[in-house]
């Protein structure tokens, strides 16, 4: 439909022209924002309209007088008013002289034409009319607009009665015709002001229907989040549970094992020994994996608490690489450990430190084959000696530059291949990186594929268990900070 | 002979931490649930007792509560064990006056030294 196309494209040029003269101050308040774009288009449109009268007068009176040409002045003086607004912004002052300019072009025409007879009385109608579109609600405005309009009616009333009404020589059927023109024009000029209403009511109809869907769309969304919760909670709890729940029956099979070893001791009978080594083994590995899982969705439901102690980096070190020792065994992996001498006792929750330590060494374990893995514990220099980091470097697989940044979200495997070949849920460094968020720490990785990775544990001597520390998120860091270090060892 | 009285209401962690007890050369004697736990410290007569925090109706805490109630049985030494290692639940173990806290599953050098401790050797 180009035709409509057209006309909405002229509304919308014609708004932004109407916006144009909108003064600042106007311009934030909606309703009266509203009253000047009825004031506006009136104002910009209105002497197209009215100026057909005195082009009419002209043309049908045999002699036309100055009357008309001050008639013709004044109509085109609305023009004026949209720029007075734009400069002064003073709206109820114009509004006001804007009506008076009104009721005097068609007193005026009405006095020189024919008084109550005249062809332009029918445009006294529009003066209440317009009051009304450009006025509103303002009481006092109202009041002075209907004084104003009497009084004009009076003077109009004096003038005719004391003055001789001038005499036009317009013939009978001239007249008539000026009638019905001047009439059509009133019309015309009314219904404009009406529709353009009409469309502002309609608009704001429009607008108020979409608050109230977006007022819907909050409600639902309010909902959708508290359902999300919900199931996220269950789901926490259903971990928690469930890891309860297998914990029970995994004690009693390490319990037992670790019995039956102790009894095969005492009798000298190791016959079963490496059998129940393994049972072991494999008992304390799933143990791991069903604490990682409880761990996570205790914080996760914000459950888990600090328990604060003295203890010695060493022995929590050393505890991290027993836990994981056949790990590292299996794929035939040399194991360095250096401890700087001057780290002090630290005063924190040694089972996390261990724990999020062990997470890291069995994945560097995991992902190395035939290579070396290297513990490095020292004071950060640049944090006052108030932090120590434990760096566990590896010579393995590596991890690509574009997982890098995801290996600490939860249940992230590198990718599907890696996962089939060397297992693994995902759970172990993203509980590291939450544990070290609730020792006040971070966890850092760098990797370069092929050549292997480093996965940095930045921790405070002293950890403090009341207020956290603003959450230091784990960067993972593409570029490779250790490649000299390779380079290094490939020399 | 060192009695200990454990408390303690699964019973394959019970029958383990019997045997193992019994191995290390102490006495041991069993109590289900935190009722008959009171009532066997009073009766048995213990040297220390080790009382599981998760029983049923009546918890360790309860437990030892009355245990620490009653005067013939308030200077008996109580280990509490729980499953996880909270601080809150040390904190509670210590205002309740048991002698120390363990966690689950048992260390068994760790819980012999907290025994030790316990009973002042």
């Amino acid at each position: 439909m180009p035709r409509k196309n057209h006309i909405a494209k002229l509304i919308v040029a014609l708004d932004s022209a109407v916006d144009w003269f909108i003064p600042a101050s106007l311009a934030n308040d909606n309703n009266a924002r509203k009253q000047a774009r009825l004031f506006l288009i009136s104002h910009l449109l209105g002497p197209f309209i009215g100026n057909t009268v005195p082009v009419s007068l002209y043309v049908f009176d045999p002699t036309p007088r100055w009357d008309i040409g001050v008639l013709a002045v004044s109509i085109t003086g609305f023009w004026v008013f949209p720029f007075v607004l734009r400069a002064i912004g003073n709206y109820n002052c114009l509004a006001l002289l804007s009506i008076q300019n009104l009721t005097f072009c068609i007193l005026w025409s009405c006095f020189f034409y024919g008084g109550v007879f005249s062809p332009t009385l029918p445009w006294v109608l529009t003066i209440p009319i317009l009051a009304f579109f450009y006025i509103g609600g303002a009481a006092r405005a109202q009041t002075i607009a209907i004084f104003m309009f009497a009084f004009d009616l009076v003077v109009f009333g004096l003038c005719s009665f004391l003055l001789d009404a001038p005499v036009n020589d317009i013939p009978h059927g001239a007249m008539q015709g000026l009638g019905v023109i001047s009439t059509i024009a009133a019309a015309a000029y009314v219904s404009m002001m009406a529709v353009y209403y009409a469309r502002a009511i309609a608009s704001q109809t429009e607008l108020e229907a979409v608050r109230r869907q977006q007022i819907e769309t909050a409600e639902s969304l309010r909902k959708a989040t508290l359902a999300a919760e919900r199931a996220g909670k269950a789901k926490s709890e259903f971990l928690a549970k469930m890891s309860h729940e297998l914990r029970t029956p995994l004690n009693a099979v390490i319990g037992y094992s670790q019995m039956l070893l102790e009894e095969a001791e005492d009798t000298g009978d190791d016959e079963d020994v490496p059998d129940i080594e393994r049972i072991l083994a494999a008992g304390a590995h799933l143990l791991r994996l069903v604490n990682n899982v409880l761990d996570l969705s205790k914080i996760e439901a914000g459950h888990m608490e600090l328990f604060l102690q003295d203890f010695s980096l060493e022995v929590v070190v050393q505890a991290a690489i027993e836990e994981v020792r056949r790990e590292i065994g299996k794929n035939r992996n040399s194991l360095s450990v250096d401890i700087a001498g001057d780290i002090p006792a630290i005063h924190g929750d040694q089972a996390k430190t261990q724990n999020a330590l062990s997470n890291l060494i069995q994945n560097a374990a995991k992902f190395t084959l035939d290579g070396s893995i290297s513990i490095v514990c020292r004071k950060v220099p640049d944090t006052a000696d108030d932090c120590f980091e434990i760096v566990v470097t590896d010579t393995g697989i590596g991890i690509e530059p574009r997982c890098l940044p995801h290996i600490f979200e939860r249940f992230a495997v590198v990718n599907e291949e890696t996962a089939t070949k060397y297992g693994g849920t995902g759970i172990g460094l993203a509980l590291t990186r939450e544990l070290c968020r609730l020792m006040g720490g971070t966890v850092d990785a760098a990797s370069e594929p092929g050549r292997g990775s480093t996965f940095t544990l930045t921790l405070p001597f002293v950890m403090d268990d009341g207020k956290r520390r603003p959450s230091v998120r784990g960067k993972a860091r593409s570029e490779a900070p250790q490649a000299s270090l390779y380079e290094k060892k490939a020399a | 002979m060192t009695k200990i009285l454990i408390v303690e209401d699964n019973e394959m962690n019970l029958d383990m931490l019997t045997r193992r007890l019994v191995r290390q050369g102490f006495e041991v004697c069993a109590a289900l649930d935190g009722e008959r736990g009171v009532r066997a410290a009073d009766t048995e007569s213990p040297d220390l007792i080790l009382m599981d925090v998760a029983l049923g109706e009546m918890d360790g805490w309860e437990a030892t509560t009355l245990i620490k109630a009653n005067p013939k049985t308030a200077a008996i030494p109580i280990i509490t064990l729980t499953a996880h290692a909270l601080a809150s639940d040390q904190r509670k173990s210590i205002e309740i006056g048991c002698a120390d806290f363990d966690t689950k599953p048992i260390d068994m050098p760790r819980l012999l030294s907290k025994i030790k401790n316990a009973l002042g050797h």
